[in-house]
């Protein structure tokens, strides 16, 4: 009894010890407003839920290599890399999963970029949504038929384009730059979401075949 | 073996209660003289008596007037009325307690029950005692038993290695059959009997059962508050 | 040999659901209190911090509600209206002034922000004079301007962090599409600077096509007489005088009624438990009242029977507490969380703050309201009469 009592005692001193230590995490990138956003990201859902998910607690540094490869970056986010929460919106309609929603911020010309997409369950871009991008004529990569470019599109199609180089062949070579002053961004939009589909791969498809 | 030095006298005791506005004369005074190493029985039906004189000669209660010496020490009679710490004093000294329905603590393990006296009181040498007076009353082989996992007579053997365990002068013992069967009571019997006669520990019993109560050197019939000895 | 606490211990054991319920209902109580006590001092202790970082005393800005100027300044925002630059020289000359900082603070439509378009804020300050107030202020990269009108931003490291800017890179002022250079990033630091961009102030000036300040921010001379010079600020035309000391009393004020009503409830819930420690070990008692008066005969004392009885309280209490205050820390951070949901204003960092000292003194406060309600059952426990005990069968 009395050693029980000691133990317990012991272990409040060590997390009063270690208590009150604030703990500052790294930004991530969320809609501003989930309740009305996904709703007009995903017109026939009627619910949504919201999941935490970040590389450290996926598969910590062989995941970020690997998606760093199939990437061809040298970094995936400038910081903390491991440590980005990534927030995934699962998307219901009653109680039936209808897909997913998720953003990523990407390096723009003269600032962050936020892409956003709604995937279908088979992994397909329903809506594609820039959440924020910077720069005087940064509005026309947010209008709606630039949106359309992307409907249908799926990792696959980044098999035959790279983004890191600008060079390739098929769906998405075929997308014009809506701004050519700010080639840059129109680059980092197309990188922004190879990255996107390459998480929700990585975090959501892939463990999803895996299961039996 | 009963011996000469005298263990308890009693001289005109008398005890009324008082229920409401009447008066119940439940002892009316009763002298007797019990010496050292005797095994005495007490009979009666209910409202008898038995059971008042055995309280007050076990000093669980202040006597209404009389006397009682105890080992040559007198405890009731000056008068005063003692109080229930006093009682206590006396008590843990001179008597061992078994009742009729054991009262085990039933988290505490046998070995526990019995050395329960000595977590409030302790006489030279009494640690010892515990395994000694298990082994003496056949229980060795229950020790971290609880008392749900042993016997009714067990749980009763237990009961008398607790009140031993201190060394007491007097076993007092209100009814140590009155939960039993008849196989039980027997073994029960045998046990006061021979701790009376190998251990000279001086036994004062109360009981209803005519077998048992053959079994003491003397046997004391309460009447109308009146000891009556054959 | 047993002891006569073991005795107690075990006597709990005898009826588990009782006494677990009691336990919870003990470290419920204990669990509101000590993460109260946690956040009186952690709530004060980070205001001050954010205070402290901002790095000078006394604020002085025009005309408008001050409360919310003040906690607008707090949070990084705009203030409400502009000042005169001569103003900052008015108040230099004063004799209880160490140092004085101009600060423009503007913001800016960005429609390519969020739905419908969103402001990006900017914090104009003179690289001669704010560096000073804040030596604290680390870089992660980069350094300060490189002069006074440079078109040139330092960031704080959440606001990099957003932007994905690193030192060289470009950011973009909205609305006006001027381009600036980021020439250091910011070490993180807990408060409102790490999603602050820091542009001087010339340069936001010229932006922003004025040549007026939002806000002086002034470090009052170490003895100086802090009061005597607020008064004087007073009476400057068109300005208010913002105190942090002030600032830091009157939202102390605003969650005071907040802090003395769940204090109230803490008071409440802690009488409750107590209540059921008393109805706890009274039924014990009760129930044990033959046993009692047999320990009695056993040669237990009075005294012997009460604090046997009296352990059992202690034991409750002790466990209860320390159960307590073990989720207290465990779940700090939730409690954390939910504050700032509630508060109108929460400063940065730890708002629950508990430690080894806080812990230790709501253990002593339960186990003494315990042990003072356990008094009750273990008189009556000691006075019990064996024979009445007996009797009672």
């Amino acid at each position: 009894m009395r050693q029980f009592v000691v133990q317990i005692v012991c272990f409040i001193l060590v997390m009063c010890a270690a208590a009150a230590q604030p703990v500052l995490a790294a930004v991530g990138c969320d809609l501003n407003d989930a309740d009305r956003d996904v709703p007009r990201l995903f017109p026939d859902s009627t619910g949504y839920k919201t999941v935490y998910l970040s590389i450290a607690n996926r598969g910590g540094a062989p995941l970020l290599r690997k998606i760093e490869n199939r990437l061809g970056v040298t970094y995936l986010s400038l910081y903390a890399p491991i440590d980005v929460p990534y927030t995934l919106y699962e998307v219901y309609r009653d109680k039936r999963k209808i897909g997913y929603i998720h953003g990523v911020n990407q390096k723009g010309q003269f600032g962050g970029i936020q892409v956003f997409m709604s995937q279908d369950l088979a992994g397909r871009i329903k809506t594609f949504y820039l959440q924020k991008i910077t720069g005087s004529s940064a509005s026309k990569f947010r209008e709606a038929k630039f949106a359309r470019r992307f409907e249908g599109v799926t990792l696959r199609d980044f098999d035959s384009f790279d983004p890191v180089r600008g060079k390739g062949t098929g769906r998405i070579s075929e997308i014009v730059n809506p701004s050519p002053e700010l080639e840059t961004d129109f680059y980092g939009i197309l990188r922004g979401l190879k990255k996107n589909l390459v998480l929700m791969e990585e975090f959501v498809f892939a463990p999803e075949r895996g299961k039996p | 073996m009963a011996g000469n030095e005298v263990s308890l006298q009693a001289r005109e005791l008398t005890r009324v209660y008082q229920r409401g506005n009447e008066k119940i004369l439940a002892l009316d005074g009763v002298s007797l003289t019990i010496r050292r190493g005797e095994f005495v029985s007490f009979m009666g039906s209910s409202g008898s008596g038995k059971t008042t004189l055995v309280n007050l000669l076990g000093c669980l209660d202040n006597p209404t007037s009389g006397e009682l010496d105890l080992a040559g020490r007198s405890i009731f009679g000056k008068g005063e009325i003692l109080s229930e710490k006093r009682l206590t004093l006396i008590r843990r000294e001179l008597f061992g307690y078994v009742f009729q329905n054991f009262y085990l603590i039933p988290t505490l393990t046998v070995r526990e029950n019995v050395a329960l006296p000595l977590a409030f009181y302790r006489k030279p040498g009494a640690d010892a005692e515990v395994e000694r007076l298990l082994k003496m009353l056949g229980m060795e082989h229950r020790m971290n038993h609880l008392p749900v996992q042993i016997s009714g007579g067990e749980m009763q053997r237990v009961a008398i290695a607790r009140a031993l365990v201190n060394s007491p002068k007097i076993l007092l013992a209100d009814e140590p059959t009155g939960n039993l069967d008849s196989k039980r009571s027997c073994e029960i019997g045998e046990v006061l009997q021979e701790l009376n006669r190998n251990a000279g520990i001086t036994v004062i019993m109360v009981t209803h059962n005519p077998g048992l109560a053959r079994l003491a050197n003397r046997l004391i019939e309460m009447r109308d508050g009146r000891a009556y000895e054959n | 040999m047993i002891t006569p606490f073991q005795i107690a211990y075990k006597n709990l054991l005898r009826k588990k659901a009782r006494t677990l319920l009691t336990l919870v209902g003990i470290m419920l109580s204990t669990w509101v209190l000590v993460s109260l006590f946690g956040f009186n001092r952690g709530y004060e202790a980070a205001l001050n911090r954010d205070i402290d970082n901002m790095g000078y005393q006394l604020m002085v800005m025009a005309k408008g509600c001050p409360y919310e100027a003040a906690t607008l300044m707090l949070q990084g925002g705009k203030g409400l209206r502009y000042m005169e630059p001569s103003v900052v020289g008015d108040i230099a000359r004063e004799p209880e002034v160490a140092q004085v900082t101009p600060i423009l603070m503007q913001a800016f439509f960005d429609p390519n922000k969020g739905e419908s378009g969103g402001i990006a804020g900017f914090y104009g300050v003179d690289p001669a004079s704010y560096p000073a107030m804040k030596p604290f202020l680390r870089f992660r990269k980069g350094g300060w301007f490189h002069d006074s009108a440079a078109a040139e931003v330092v960031m704080g490291y959440e606001a990099a962090e957003l932007e994905q800017r690193e030192v060289g890179d470009m950011t973009m002022v909205p609305e006006k599409n001027v381009p600036l250079k980021v020439v250091g990033i910011l070490e993180r630091t807990g408060s409102q600077d790490d999603g602050t961009i820091f542009v001087p102030l010339k340069t936001l000036q010229r932006i922003s096509q004025t040549d007026q300040i939002t806000t002086i921010g002034i470090k009052v001379k170490k003895d100086a007489d802090q009061e005597k010079l607020e008064t004087r600020l007073y009476q400057l035309k068109d300005v208010q005088v913002v105190s942090f000391s002030q600032v830091k009393q009157t939202i102390m004020k605003l969650i005071s009624t907040a802090r003395v009503m769940v204090f109230s409830i803490a008071i409440i819930a802690l009488l409750i438990a107590m209540a059921g420690v008393v109805n706890t070990v009274l039924m014990s008692v009760l129930e044990r009242k033959q046993e009692f008066g047999i320990l009695k005969t056993m040669g237990a004392m009075p005294l012997d029977i009460f604090r046997l009885v009296w352990s059992e309280t202690l034991i409750l209490c002790s466990l209860g507490g320390v159960a307590g205050i073990g989720f207290a820390l465990l779940f700090a951070r939730a409690s954390d969380i939910l504050v700032r949901r509630i508060l109108p204003y929460a400063p940065s960092g730890g708002l629950v703050v508990i430690d080894l000292q806080l812990g230790l003194l709501t253990l002593a406060i339960i186990m003494s309201v315990g042990l003072l309600s356990g008094l009750y059952p273990a008189w009556k426990a000691g006075s019990i009469r064996p024979l009445e005990a007996i009797r009672g069968e």
